[in-house]
């Protein structure tokens, strides 16, 4: 058993094989809670279960993912968020508008270019410079998409969805390729990508026990100040926890971290629960059974990666 | 300021399969763009393995909403017939697909939605739901619907009799009904085979006929399937191949 733990950790990395034992025994032990649970109080579970089962093939997809390295990381981003802006268009109504969305498509290729090809100044991974410059070009083409049709009435707002869809989901979540150019690339990308969803799920669990106070009722009537502590909490426990995703940081870079995911996460649940609440829907798709759209899945990492890449970057460089 | 008008696609919460099932459809970019380079495709082999020809192209009143109609013989009739659509057309033109048969699993659908861009037609039980999404569909201008009045594929090849559909349908309105003929198609596929063979196809369209002062009742459906009926056979070539 330790011979063939030690051929494995050779293989692919002791931070790799950490979060391959973490994540499957979190998932077995989910399992094994979740069926004691219906089975002692008798009850059915079926919306957890549904989104259970569809972690069982999530988790089993980043972790092949991020087992691939920078490529196929930077490619299922794009994907990603290629998917993403069409759930938003979709919901929106931008969908139908050929212009703008050929537009925002334009800008993920560029954001996904930019994030592959080496600086041509220092010869690092990923063109920093003019990945950070480019919303200034995505606006400003996104802008005169109603000059070039000549066409005045009701533009404003396909203009500003266009420019949110493309800033928030495109070049924001972005960021996350961004983070596999660096050479802790992989431990960042497995913290974030393991941390985020389980704050999420502290989130609902201490918000089952102890949540009683309304934490934002006219956007998100199930959240509560319980389950927001709880799962802030839990975040800042987790920097500690995992500390050898990034061996490197120091206890500064923790605390961020802890901060980063139990607030920054939190706030990005609610960003996309006050985007659907004024659009009047209640889930972005259908595309994760139990989950809901893509970005009702994504909603945090959204708003937590940039924020964790600008923070990694100012203490160590990527 | 007043709020924002906002239009969420109406199949939001649907799944893949009752997405592709929904009519009418969402417009949809990517199926628009792999709907064109398919139908690319269809017109080349049309034309090189079938030499697929179209007599009366003019008779077709591009931009205006009609009726298509035609004898059915095989699979590759709506495929010929969406070949005289032009490109900037394509994508209003839906030809009539019996539900029960490419609505019935998601590959069917898949093919029927996004490469025939169908419009499933109940033929058992809510046919008068089903034509009241045809009537809906013909109030957008430019809509182009393709139909087999016969309601079935012919197992003889020869022209069965029409069904009372097409006459509800048009019965009172102005919309345009062309008739068609599409010569070859049984040789080349007939019903229950699996392969076409490269036999002549030759699609001649009429000249188009309207029904806005017939009134309606159970005669005028009759008149209006029989006169149709009569005008897709006098399209007929006198010796077929």
């Amino acid at each position: 058993m330790q011979e063939l733990l030690k051929q494995l950790t050779e293989h692919v990395g002791s931070i790799y094989l950490n979060y391959l034992l973490a994540i499957s025994a979190v998932l077995l032990g989910a399992g094994f809670l979740l069926s004691s649970i219906s089975i002692c109080f008798g009850k059915p579970l079926s919306s957890v279960w549904k989104t259970y089962r569809s972690w069982l093939y999530m988790a089993p997809l980043i972790l092949l993912t991020l087992y691939l390295g920078r490529e196929a990381t930077i490619v299922s981003v794009t994907l990603l968020s290629f998917l993403g802006v069409k759930e938003y268009a979709r919901a929106t109504g931008l969908y139908e508008d050929w212009w703008y969305m050929t537009m925002i498509y334009i800008g993920l290729f560029a954001v996904a270019l930019l994030v592959s090809i080496p600086d041509p100044g220092t010869g690092a991974l990923g063109w920093y410079g003019f990945f950070m410059a480019l919303p200034v070009f995505a606006i400003e083409f996104i802008i005169i998409v109603p000059i070039a049709r000549n066409k005045a009435k009701g533009q404003l707002q396909p203009v500003a969805l266009s420019i949110l869809g493309f800033i928030y989901l495109g070049w924001m979540f972005g960021h996350l390729g961004f983070l596999a150019n660096s050479q802790h690339g992989q431990g960042y990308l497995l913290f974030l990508c393991f941390a985020v969803p389980i704050s999420d799920v502290a989130a609902f669990t201490s918000g089952k026990l102890f949540g009683k106070n309304k934490l934002r009722d006219q956007i998100s009537p199930k959240k509560t100040w319980g389950g927001s502590i709880g799962s802030f909490a839990v975040s800042m426990a987790l920097p500690w926890l995992l500390h050898f995703s990034f061996p490197h940081f120091g206890w500064v870079e923790l605390v961020l971290t802890g901060i980063i995911v139990g607030i920054g996460g939190q706030l990005g649940d609610l960003t996309m629960s006050f985007i659907k609440r004024d659009l009047g829907i209640k889930d972005m798709g259908t595309a994760i059974p139990g989950h809901g759209g893509l970005l009702d899945r994504l909603d945090s990492l959204i708003f937590v990666a940039p924020l964790f890449f600008h923070m990694a970057r100012w203490f160590h460089d990527l | 300021m007043l709020n924002w008008m906002y239009s969420p696609a109406a199949d939001l919460n649907l799944s893949l399969g009752e997405r592709l099932k929904k009519f009418p459809r969402e417009p949809h970019m990517w199926m628009y763009l792999l709907r064109s380079v398919i139908a690319l495709c269809i017109r080349f082999w049309l034309k090189v393995y079938h030499r697929f020809s179209v007599v009366g192209q003019e008779n077709l009143p591009l931009g205006k909403s009609f009726v298509l109609i035609a004898n059915h013989q095989s699979h590759l009739d709506a495929l010929c017939l969406t070949a005289t659509i032009p490109f900037k057309h394509l994508h209003k033109a839906y030809p009539v697909s019996a539900a029960d048969y490419f609505f019935s699993s998601l590959p069917r659908c898949a093919v029927a939605s996004v490469i025939v861009n169908g419009l499933p037609f109940d033929r058992k039980d809510k046919s008068s739901e089903s034509l009241e999404i045809c009537r809906q569909a013909l109030k957008k201008p430019g809509t182009i619907l393709i139909l087999f009045p016969e309601g079935t594929r012919s197992e003889s090849g020869q022209l069965n009799r029409f069904r009372s559909g097409i006459g509800r349908l048009l019965e009172g309105t102005g919309i345009p009904a062309i008739p068609c003929y599409l010569d070859g198609a049984y040789g080349a596929l007939p019903k229950g085979s699996l392969f076409p063979r490269p036999k002549k196809l030759t699609l001649r369209i009429g000249p188009e006929r309207q029904y806005s002062r017939e009134g309606s009742g159970r005669e005028t459906v009759k008149k209006i399937c029989h006169d149709l009926q009569g005008a897709v056979k006098s399209l007929r070539p006198a010796v077929s191949d």
